[in-house]
């Protein structure tokens, strides 16, 4: 007897140590591979950049190059396409290159690149060694300014190249700097005569061209940024503040001088970029990750390639087995009797949907209008099959009489009646109203409360968010849960209500 | 009867009491020793009936059974022979749905607690019992009609309207525990603990009191009548004993309750059998009854038949 259950558990228990391994590796892949988060942050923000060019030809063969954004740094690329017709595409990895015979109107090319955060590229660029530092060549009087300049430059804060940003970045304007600057300087003439001054300080710089994404954003210019290289690494910094590293949302799409889309065999040449931002659930981008990690094939067999319906529906079942987990301990562990076993969790489960007050208060509402109705219908002694079917349309009629009054009066308790399982509220007022007659007023309230107590606690569990998001993306833990569960099945040791009730009986033992 | 700070002991506490849980009496008594297909034989009681009276065992004798809804009506016709009777489901538990009718015209039916109830009244009770509100799970059920157990004198002042019942324990065959419960007041006649019975601990070999209690607290006399529980005396103990240790012939489950009643005229008869007994007759017995249990099994002799294993039980109490 004792044997078999040693037996049972030893096995139950290999059971749940290999659901854990399981659980903790799919865990480990789905992270890994499919950018699943352990945090609910559903969303995850998708950048549209969209480069247009367009330009006139002028009859010769046309050639043009954009700029694109190096994949597989601090961005990833969802998607890429460009729109350009009779044109052949070709790409490298910086730029995409369109060739064709030549055209006779102005012509639209569209580079449109779909791009999400990439969590785990981020601040890891590497560093390629600098070409050899091209000195500016200055004349004498440029060169006295320049190295008053960098004179100047030292009573700034920060490293070499933030104590020159800054020292461009005074208000007012120094007016010896403004003198070495061209008048009515672009971003781009100051990150030029920035990466001079650095140069002359023997520090390798280049310029940062790229786009930062903004909302809604519309441009004909890049954003640019200035990289330097020091202590054998690449050190990004912001023209205007200074500030070292990378920006979350700044795409960078060229390094070094070269233009951001050359036009051959066109005139009057411009680009436009505009950015649009959208959001994504991550389980959508997670079969994109999936994709891009050769691990698609997996994917395609799990719950997340399904239809977006679906998977709500399977969200909302996979609090199910926390749920049973729950009413298990309660029972077998705490040792509470509820009315029906599952009926705490099916109230637990109403009460996520109407939110807990308003929940909590009107399900007392239905049940306690319902228990008096029943009082009175127990005089006209009706079958028990007909009367537990009144008892049923009674509450259907509660529930439409409740939604209506609180739709009326924007009363969001009443409304929150329709959510309640019918048969079961009607089968809970049924056996209120016999337990009543029966063992007694104080009997069925306690029933009640007990039910409902089960039912908060419940309800306590499977409304926390992050469980949820982990009992959907890690759905494998139902596994741990279903040998957790049958392990509390060999469960023989006290429950934690016998605890009270046997203690007259342990006192004598003292 | 209601305390805000209830006692809490620790599990090892009740482990060393030899206390038997609800999880154990699940896993290692009834699972390991009642076969599921024998349910049937104890939780329907025209069956269970049926099979007592084969063996010898005393039972209330059967009036009659109603088994669909257009015979209700005849129940009268039934009865017209006697001057009282009990109607009760075949599948019911723990006294619910008993109605004892102790004195009737074809208009107004007298029950056990002096309420009168209308013809239509006692038709509803029988039909609900039809349609399974007392059945375990809800099924359809038939009702019994059966006589009256006359209440023996020699309770009179133990019990408050309703008649006292004897639960004994049979575990592998032997009586493990015994208990005598008597209605009160407050569990307005009907013998259930929780409800506010009396529970008296009775001792296997004598029948004599041990201990009692009412709501898991020690009593010495009944609440209503004020009678010395630590008198009570269960008369022709043996015979009781006799139907407990049959009841595991009858059916082979190895952990039973039998619950028997003293008749005032017929002795001991057997009301019913169980198959998943209570734990609060440890309570009653201010005992826990694991150590009891595992005595049985390990040290009791295997293969005796019912008046071999009674007489050991006896006898074990004299050497």
């Amino acid at each position: 007897m004792l044997h078999k259950l040693k037996s049972v558990r030893i096995l139950l228990s290999i059971g749940l140590l290999l659901s854990i391994i399981i659980t903790a590796y799919s865990a480990y892949y789905k992270i890994k591979y499919w950018g699943f988060n352990l945090t609910p942050k559903q969303k995850t923000a998708v950048w549209t950049v969209e480069a247009h060019v367009s330009f006139t030809p002028t009859g010769e063969n046309i050639k043009v190059s954009i700029a694109r954004p190096s994949p597989s740094k601090e961005f990833k690329v969802l998607n890429e396409d460009v729109l350009a017709k009779n044109y052949d595409i070709s790409e490298t990895n910086e730029r995409i290159l369109l060739s064709s015979p030549a055209h006779r109107k102005r012509q639209n090319i569209y580079y449109r690149v779909l791009l999400y955060d990439n969590i785990e590229g981020r601040g890891k660029t590497p560093a390629e060694e600098p070409d050899k530092i091209i000195q500016p060549i200055l004349d004498e009087q440029s060169l006295n300014v320049a190295n008053q300049i960098l004179e100047m430059s030292e009573t700034q804060k920060g490293d070499t190249v933030q104590k020159i940003i800054h020292l461009f970045n005074q208000t007012p304007p120094d007016e010896t700097v403004q003198s070495f600057m061209p008048e009515r300087s672009s971003d781009k003439d100051t990150a030029e005569v920035i990466i001079n001054l650095l140069a002359l300080k023997n520090i390798s710089a280049r310029m940062v061209r790229g786009i930062k994404l903004l909302e809604e954003k519309k441009t004909f210019v890049p954003d640019i940024m200035i990289e330097a290289y020091m202590d054998k690494m690449w050190k990004i910094y912001d023209i205007y503040s200074g500030k070292k590293g990378l920006p979350d949302d700044f795409v960078i799409f060229q390094r070094g001088g070269q233009s951001m889309f050359d036009v051959t065999g066109g005139q009057n040449s411009s680009i436009k970029y505009s950015v649009m931002k959208s959001l994504r659930s991550s389980f959508n981008l997670a079969g994109h990750r999936a994709k891009l990690a050769n691990q698609s094939e997996n994917f395609g067999y799990s719950i997340y390639s399904l239809p977006l319906n679906q998977q709500n529906a399977i969200k909302w079942l996979m609090i199910f087995p926390l749920a049973i987990l729950v009413v298990v301990i309660m029972r077998n562990v705490i040792g509470i009797s509820t009315m029906g076993t599952f009926t705490p969790m099916l109230i637990a489960m109403s009460l996520v949907e109407t939110g807990f007050w308003s929940g909590l208060i009107c399900f007392s509402l239905i049940i306690g209008i319902g228990v008096i109705i029943r009082a009175a219908l127990s005089k006209l002694n009706l079958l028990l099959v007909p009367r537990i079917s009144a008892v049923v349309i009674l509450v259907i009629l509660i529930i439409q009489i409740l939604a209506v009054i609180g739709y009326n009066w924007d009363w969001s308790i009443a409304s929150s009646a329709l959510f309640f399982p019918i048969i079961i509220t009607a089968w809970i007022i049924e056996r209120a109203s016999i337990t009543w007659e029966e063992e007694g007023s104080i009997n069925a309230i306690k029933q009640i409360i007990y039910s409902i107590l089960v039912a908060i606690v419940t309800y306590f569990v499977i409304v926390n968010d992050y469980i949820r998001h982990i009992m959907f993306a890690f759905n494998e833990l139902n596994l741990v849960i279903l040998f957790i569960v049958m392990l509390l099945g060999t469960y023989t040791g006290y429950r934690f209500t016998e605890l009270m009730r046997f203690a007259s009986l342990a006192q004598k033992e003292k | 009867m209601f305390k805000w700070f209830p006692e809490i002991v620790f599990p090892s506490q009740l482990r060393a009491a030899g206390v038997l849980g609800m999880n154990a009496r699940n896993y290692d008594i009834i699972a390991h020793n009642n076969k599921r297909r024998l349910y049937p034989l104890v939780d329907d009681k025209v069956q269970t009936k049926a099979l007592a009276n084969k063996i010898g065992i005393n039972t209330p004798r059967l009036i009659g059974v109603i088994e669909v809804q257009n015979k209700v009506d005849n129940f009268l016709e039934l009865v017209k022979n006697f001057d009282e009777f009990v109607i009760k489901p075949a599948h019911g538990s723990g006294g619910k749905g008993v109605l004892v009718i102790k004195k009737y015209t074809d208009k107004e039916f007298v029950t056990a607690s002096e309420k009168v109830l209308s013809y239509n009244e006692v038709y509803q009770h029988i039909s609900n019992i039809l349609s399974g509100l007392y059945s375990l799970g809800g099924q359809y059920d038939v009702a019994i009609i059966e006589e009256m157990v006359h209440f023996s004198n020699q309770f009179q002042d133990y019990s408050f309207q309703g008649i006292p019942d004897v639960r004994v324990i049979v575990y592998q065959g032997y009586p493990a525990m015994a208990m005598m419960r008597l209605a009160t007041r407050e569990s307005s006649g009907r013998a259930n603990l929780h409800q506010g019975a009396v529970g008296v601990g009775i001792d296997i070999q004598t029948g004599k009191a041990i201990s009692a209690v009412q709501h898991n607290r020690p009593i010495s006399i009944h609440p209503d009548t004020g009678a010395n529980l630590m008198g009570l005396q269960v008369p022709l103990w043996r015979e009781h004993l006799e139907i407990a240790v049959k009841g595991y012939d009858m059916t082979g489950l190895g952990y039973l309750g039998a619950d028997i009643v003293l008749d005032k005229f017929r002795g001991p008869m057997m009301l019913e059998l169980n198959a998943r007994p209570g734990l609060a007759i440890q309570i009653a017995n201010n005992r826990g009854i694991r150590n009891i249990l595992k005595n049985i099994h390990n040290n009791y002799p295997r293969g005796l038949d019912w008046e071999e294993r009674l007489n050991y039980v006896l006898g074990v109490a004299k050497s």
